[in-house]
């Protein structure tokens, strides 16, 4: 068995045995649902519906319900889109990075961070069909054999790398997730009572047997998939950002997009993986496991990932003044003195001003503290996509079209109707789904619990 | 004889063989009959199985179920009788002339299928070059507002009701009027000598906008009613004073393309304009010098530039700016001598007469303007028709003919009419629609729309211009001659037709129709010419203008003054259900679908007015009042504008009393239902500003020196195309310099010249080969390129295009084209506004601004505030039209994003888009640099918000559309297709006759609209082709060339003929 030095904080609070694990990870799903829950998910749901009810009316009258216009042709819609990608990315990036890095902590929350991935794709996916005029012919981007003639894709265009850059990062993620579930699934469905759930439970868990040789398998998978998931961490958002970066838009076409862009991403991500665990650890009771140890590791990748992304902000802005071209440094003027250097500067405040707070270890350490700025986070990346995309192109090559986008009530809507369909889902997630890797925590129990720790030190 | 052939189906029956016979006795050739097959017992054995049961069941279902579904039924009926020349698929052109009471011109009618769609100008052996209204006013032929037969109080009636309520209302006592617009066409002028001589009835015309003056002025001093003709390709120094000769002004239809003639710095010489103008007009804006001056100027203008030629130094309350201005316009006037040309537009006997008296000194009456060249053009009386007025009033005006004139609502003084006309016992008029005037009239027998008609004009002595018709009347509608001629019984069961032959050869039979080999021709060519034209140049014998003088100098204003104006897509509201025409922005303003007080940016800051309007940016409104008369209207910021003074266009509110003139002339709302206001009244689009027009002299003036302006604090929507005024400084998409500079650069190889270089880009290696690697090093932008080069140099066709900046006015007639022909939704005001117009070709206008970085960087602003500085446009800018459509890149930044590969390239170099391939994305759109292209947000042909004005949503101006061009399903993106239809169909005829094809034959709708040849299209790889010629010209360059994207459109320097300082 690993030790582990003394003097490193527990990652496991409290005399905490095995028993007490699954417990603590099983018990809320096999006993009533809390009236918290009922009434989050209450309120999820019904910001959900009328969300679906507002891309029903999309869909069905025309994407002129948005506020799009001929200069400005994407604005939340691929705002919207890019935000929940870089969400998607903590997910991955810390249950396949810290995995092949051997992060112990990232057990604690490696579970919430995959399902937040792969609601955030799912909803990140939901934009680039429904801002397409004929989402009804939205298959043409797939390479299929067709008989329209010989019609074939074109590989030039960025959106079609973004699709197979989507969908592959989607079903890795899906399958990454789920193989660490299954011995998790096996637990539950052995502790379940009633047979619905527990033929549910069996069904989901594939057989597990929980043999050594299931572990050695299910060992050597994970990492299989995490070196395969590790490539798509980075992949995935630099293709994003190629979207903008191979277009002739002042300020789209950067090349210092790619990193730019992953940077902002873990950024986000971790953002968005402290807001939700924040909540769930109180919510679940799961203090033990999730503690102020776990949240100060985060927040050191926020403040190392915020850091790249506030210099690649400067970097920009000398390269627009460097490059000595004319359209490239009035789109950056334009985008900190124009119509919206609001959004600029709301941008720059959030995304990098404020995660250098996190430098004070108090702020650092303190929940409350921590909540709120990864709010403000999550805030202050939703305004770069949304600088990056409508500031550029509002204002680029010729003077007579320029102009500006006002948001309608339906991309109001469909934004919010997003994040209810999100936390819906999620929550779905927290009430039938360990929320922990049980079986993983139960392998660092003995060597970064605090009682074995106490034990050890008596020895 | 009877038949005694045989037929045998089979050897076997010829030679009646036994097998034959034995199958021949069953009726069934099987060798089982249905009773026997019946009666076997091994049938019971047999059973059908589930699968199969299930399998009959399935089919049976899913037969059912798709025999009840009703396949659409498309009511397309073929021809019983096929009509000689009409052959589907391939369009006709009949020549016509067109003829409102203000625009006239020989036209040629595509029609399809025996439907009109299109009217372009008869080029070849026509006078004139059409402009934007019309261009679009074929719409108005299926406008569904028009009459669909005679209407008596309002219900319809029949034609023996009318005709016997007109012939009782002409015998009873009292004044028979007929009123009319300028009536030009001898045979209706026939028709109505007819109908005063035997009726007792007289003829009273007045136009919609009154030029009396100009005749009134060269009968004083010339001795001779006529219009003056000016000969603008004889000038050489042309000096308006607020006439707007190339958009609206009098027969300004003719000008733009004889002016245009002066102006190719390629001849060597340029004309010159001065202008003085209140607003900033189409003229204005293409003006080399151009000078506020108020209203009340304008006739000093006149005086002081008299004085100023004349020699004497007579001192006036001019401005110093304005009074240098006429200095200069004076030098340059002597100059140029009796090449000069002096024209005002102020309908001002005074004003006019100065004028003459400067032609007159400059010996200019004779060679730029014309008295002799009679033309039919606004011969309306004013006098007889404020008579008219005076006496319907009183009471002494029994019966009220109207024809082709809504005095309702255009009249100056309107209300008098109104209230004369419930004074007439009979009235009825021959309005289309039941518009303003004809609502009001007792009766209505409507008139044919022109493209349904036979009729003849007259606009000059020895000419007569045939309007003939395309399509057979759409509704039960009468000749307005043949109305009159019923009326006063004179008809003789004649139609319309023979009298207007009879007109021209008396001894006119029926039978002669096919034989007139003269006649034919004329309709051929749509007009005949009668003898040589007689010229004459009257002497000038008004020699004493000292009075003419002292009036205009006594003129003082208030603190604004107001100038009305026509817009040049509007004209005097007769084409207020247009919606194609509603839609075309102004060409100054770039706003849509209303009018709005124009005032100077300095005005408006001074009394806190917004001065920027946007989308959600409205316009503010102010109060007007002019006497005792008011108007709340919005306020638009328009440079140029004289301070101190306002502008508002004639033409908008038309049916500001819910009359049915046309869906298109009211505001909708986004349900698709029509605004109203707090009465439940449909809201008219804009306002009527005919009322504010005055009675001077006995002549229609249409200024108010003295009218007070009220912020009110309220906000109104303004739908705008453009919102960035200034081009910001980038002058790799507007190039232009100054004739002097251009004439000591003229041979200067192209990509050379200072004002045109080829843009470059440094490299780090000895380009030069100095010996050093230097800022001298560069390359040209072509050196730099990421793609493989298209196979279009040189291959097969190469499809291009050029732009004349020079030449250009922003007329906009080719966008109107343009529309029609390619079927572009109107999208309405509240789209508009939300900038989604669809334009495939817009015109860019830009103002200059006072400022520059360089001018920045002198005064130390820096650069932020410079950038900001120059948004705003100067207070008296420069202008520039900038025509805009897909320049069909070789390169093109749309192609390579696009992920289904729905835009290509073609191999004769066109940027195809195809919209069955389009998912929507609108990546193009925003990898397009000139942002031309445009996105179909909803489905504009269904969707309930465009029902009230896009002309797929009518049932019949859907007949409008081009069969020729798709029309767009939502969700796809489109943009200009270089008239792919027409290449492609000029391609066929090509190949048809075995040749290639030849430069000019094919023509693109813009190319083909542009009044002044800016536009010139071709193919770029044919080494003899104009376009190509053109092409090479050392002005020709691409905008913005330095992204490297490759158009295959070029813009050609724009060249001002001022001093190289002023450039």
């Amino acid at each position: 068995m690993q030790r582990e030095a003394a003097i490193r904080e527990p990652l496991i609070l409290g005399d905490k045995s095995y028993k007490d694990i699954t417990d603590d990870v099983v018990g809320p799903i096999q006993g009533p649902a809390p009236i918290g829950w009922k009434i989050m998910i209450t309120i999820s749901s019904i910001i959900a519906v009328y969300g679906v009810g507002c891309i029903l009316y999309l869909l069905g009258t025309g994407i002129g319900v948005w506020g799009l216009n001929k200069t400005v042709g994407w604005a939340w819609d691929i705002t919207n889109f890019v935000w929940w990608v870089g969400i998607g990315h903590a997910g991955t990036l810390i249950s396949a990075v810290l995995l092949l890095f051997r992060q112990k902590w990232r057990m604690a929350i490696n579970r919430s961070a995959e399902a937040m991935t792969i609601f955030a794709v799912i909803m990140a996916a939901i934009f680039p069909g429904i801002h397409m005029g004929r989402i009804w012919v939205s298959y043409w981007v797939l390479p299929l054999p067709n008989q329209f003639g010989s019609l074939w894709v074109n590989f030039n265009s960025p959106l079609l790398w973004d699709v197979f850059a989507i969908s592959t990062y989607f079903s890795v993620s899906l399958v990454f997730w789920y193989i660490g579930l299954i011995p998790d699934f096996a637990t539950i469905r052995d502790r379940m009572t009633k047979p619905f759930a527990k033929k549910a439970y069996g069904l989901l868990s594939f057989g597990w047997s929980g043999r050594a040789k299931h572990w050695t398998r299910f060992e050597e998978v994970s990492l299989v998939l995490a070196g395969i998931a590790t490539p798509l961490v980075f992949s995935v958002h630099s293709i994003v950002s190629m979207d903008f970066a191979t277009s002739i838009v002042p300020g789209w076409h950067t090349t210092i997009f790619p990193p730019y862009f992953v940077s902002g991403a873990v950024f986000s991500g971790f953002a968005m993986v402290q807001t939700l665990l924040l909540i769930m650890r109180k919510g679940m009771k799961l203090e033990s496991y999730i503690h102020v140890k776990h949240v100060e590791y985060m927040n050191i990748v926020i403040i190392v990932t915020g850091s790249i992304v506030g210099v690649a902000y400067l970097t920009e802005l000398f390269i627009s003044w460097y490059s000595g071209v004319e359209y490239e440094s009035y789109a950056f003027i334009n985008r900190f003195s124009g119509p919206y250097s609001w959004a600029y500067w709301i941008m720059m405040t959030c995304n990098v001003i404020s995660p250098q707070l996190f430098w004070f270890k108090k702020i650092r350490r303190s929940l409350t503290a921590t909540f709120a700025l990864s709010i403000v986070v999550n805030i202050g990346m939703w305004f770069e996509r949304y600088v990056i995309i409508v500031t550029s192109i509002h204002r680029d090559y010729d003077p007579s079209s320029w102009g500006e986008f006002y948001p309608t009530n339906i991309d109001i809507g469909v934004f919010i109707g997003t994040l209810g369909i999100f936390f819906t889902l999620f929550l779905g997630f927290a009430r039938f789904f360990p929320v922990l890797a049980l079986n993983e925590l139960k392998t660092i129990l003995k060597s970064s619990g605090e009682n074995y720790k106490k034990i050890q030190d008596k020895h | 004889m009877a038949n005694t052939k045989r037929y045998w189906s089979g050897l076997d029956e010829l030679h009646e063989t036994e097998a034959f016979k034995t199958i021949q006795e069953h009726e069934f050739p099987e060798t089982k009959s249905v009773d026997e097959f019946l009666s076997d017992d091994r049938i019971e054995s047999t059973h059908t199985g589930r699968r199969d049961f299930l399998k009959f069941m399935g089919f049976s279902l899913t037969a059912a179920t798709l025999a009840a579904c009703e396949t659409p039924v498309i009511k397309s009926i073929p021809y019983t009788n096929k009509p000689s020349d009409v052959t589907p698929g391939v369009a006709n052109h009949y020549a016509s002339t067109y003829y409102d009471g203000q625009d006239f011109i020989n036209v040629l009618v595509k029609t399809r299928e025996g439907r009109p769609i299109f009217v372009k100008s008869n080029g070849r052996t026509g006078i004139g070059r059409v402009n934007a209204r019309v261009n679009a006013s074929v719409m108005s032929l299926y406008d569904s507002a028009r009459l669909e037969g005679p209407t008596k109080g309002g219900e319809s009636s029949s034609w023996a009701t009318i005709d016997a309520a007109v012939k009782s209302g002409l015998e009873a006592a009292g004044r028979n009027v007929l009123l009319t617009n300028t009536i030009m066409s001898p045979s209706i002028l026939r028709s109505i000598e007819t109908l005063k001589a035997t009726s007792n009835v007289e003829h009273v015309s007045y136009d919609a906008v009154d030029y009396g003056a100009f005749r009134a002025a060269a009968v004083v001093d010339f001795g001779i009613n006529s219009l003056p003709s000016y000969q603008f390709d004889m000038a050489e120094t042309v000096v308006t004073i607020g006439a707007d000769f190339l958009g609206t002004f009098a027969d300004s239809i003719f000008y733009a393309e004889r002016w245009a003639k002066t102006r190719r710095p390629e001849n060597g010489s340029m004309s010159r304009l001065h202008a003085f103008e209140t607003n900033m007009s189409l003229t204005g804006s293409n003006a080399d010098y151009r000078t506020m001056v108020k209203p009340s100027e304008q006739g000093k203008v006149a005086a002081a530039l008299l004085s100023a030629i004349s020699g004497n130094s007579a001192t006036n309350t001019l401005s110093d700016v304005a009074n240098a201005a006429i200095q200069s316009a004076a030098t340059d006037l002597k100059k140029s001598g009796t090449k000069g040309l002096v024209l005002a537009g102020s309908n001002d006997l005074h004003t006019q007469r100065l004028v003459n008296a400067i032609n007159a000194a400059l010996g200019a009456v004779g060679t730029t303007v014309l008295f002799d060249h009679e033309k039919g053009l606004f011969q309306g009386d004013q006098a007889a028709f404020q008579q008219l007025l005076k006496d319907m009033n009183a009471g002494k005006v029994s019966t009220l003919i109207v024809s082709d004139c809504n005095p309702a609502y255009d009249a100056v003084n309107a209300e008098e009419f109104i209230a004369g006309l419930a004074k007439v016992k009979t009235s009825v008029s021959t309005a289309m629609v039941a518009d303003e005037t004809a609502s009001r009239c007792g009766m209505i027998a409507p008139n044919h729309h022109w493209l349904e008609s036979w009729s003849d004009l007259q606009i000059e002595k020895n000419r007569i211009d045939l309007v003939q018709p395309t399509i057979a009347p759409l509704f039960d509608t009468r000749a307005s001659g043949l109305s009159f001629l019923t009326w006063c019984n004179a008809d003789a069961g004649m139609d319309w037709y023979t009298y207007l032959r009879s007109t021209y050869n008396g001894s006119y039979a029926a039978e002669a129709m096919y034989t007139d080999r003269e006649w034919n021709e004329a309709v051929h060519n749509g007009h005949m010419v009668m003898g040589d034209r007689v010229t004459e140049t009257p002497a000038y014998t008004g020699a004493d203008v000292s009075a003419a003088i002292s009036n205009v100098n006594k003129r003082t204003g208030g603190s604004f003054e107001l100038a009305l104006y026509q817009k040049t897509t509007m004209g005097v509201g007769q084409h207020a259900a247009n919606p194609i025409l509603q839609e075309t922005p102004d060409p100054i303003t770039k706003v849509t679908w209303d009018n709005y007080v124009t005032m100077s940016h300095s005005d408006i800051d001074a009394m806190g007015l917004n001065g920027f309007i946007g989308q959600e940016a409205p316009a503010s409104v102010v109060n007007i009042v002019v006497g005792d008369t008011s108007m709340e209207l919005p306020v638009f910021p328009t440079p140029g504008q004289a301070p101190g003074t306002i502008g508002l266009a004639l033409g908008y509110g038309r049916g500001a009393n819910g009359e049915n003139i046309g869906k298109a002339a009211f505001q909708s709302g986004e349900s698709g239902s029509f605004d109203t206001d707090a009465e439940g009244n449909l809201i008219p689009v804009g306002a009527n500003a005919f009322g504010w027009a005055r009675l001077n002299e006995g002549l229609v003036d249409y200024t108010q020196y003295d009218v007070r302006v009220e912020a009110t604090g309220g906000t109104y929507p303004l739908a705008c195309t453009q919102i960035q005024n200034t081009f910001m400084g980038r002058e790799s998409i507007v190039k232009e310099t100054d004739f002097t500079s251009y004439f000591s650069e003229r041979d200067a190889k192209k990509g050379s010249a200072s004002w045109n270089k080829l843009i470059t880009l440094g490299v780090h290696e000895d380009v030069n080969a100095d010996g050093t690697i230097d800022a001298l090093d560069n390359k040209p932008t072509a050196a730099f390129d990421l793609w493989h080069e298209h196979a279009v140099e040189d291959v097969g066709h190469r499809w291009g295009m050029t732009i004349d900046l020079t030449t250009c006015t922003g007329c906009s007639g080719c966008v109107t084209a343009c529309h029609i022909e390619n079927n572009v939704p109107v999208v309405g005001k509240d789209e508009v506004r939300r900038h989604r117009d669809m334009h495939w070709m817009r015109i860019d206008r830009f103002f200059a601004s006072d400022y520059s970085l360089k001018k920045g960087e002198e005064e130390g602003t820096g650069v932020i505030e410079s950038y900001r500085r120059m948004e705003d446009p100067a207070l008296n800018p420069q202008t520039v039209h900038m025509p805009m459509m897909c320049q069909h890149c070789n390169h093109a930044p749309c192609e390579t994003v696009c992920p289904v590969a729905a835009t290509t390239h073609s191999n004769e170099g066109l940027n195809q888009m195809t919209y069955n391939r389009c998912i929507g994305t609108r990546y193009c759109a925003n990898n397009c640099p000139y942002k031309v292209r445009r996105f179909n947000w909803f489905n504009y042909p269904g969707y309930k918000k465009f029902g009230n004005f896009n002309p797929a949503q009518d049932s019949l101006m859907r007949m409008v559309l081009n069969p020729d061009v798709t029309v767009r399903s939502r969700g796809v993106m489109e943009k200009c297709s270089m008239c792919v239809q027409r290449i492609q169909s000029g391609k066929l005829e090509a190949k048809k006759d075995g040749t290639p094809v030849a430069d000019g034959s094919i023509v693109t709708a813009c190319a083909e609209a542009c009044p002044t040849n800016a536009i010139s299209f071709g193919d770029l790889n044919d080494k003899g082709s104009n376009v190509q010629s053109i092409s090479q010209n050392n002005r020709a360059y691409h905008a913005l060339e330095e992204i490297g994207v490759k158009p295959n459109i070029f813009y050609m320097t724009k060249v001002r003929n001022v001093e190289p300082t002023q450039a």
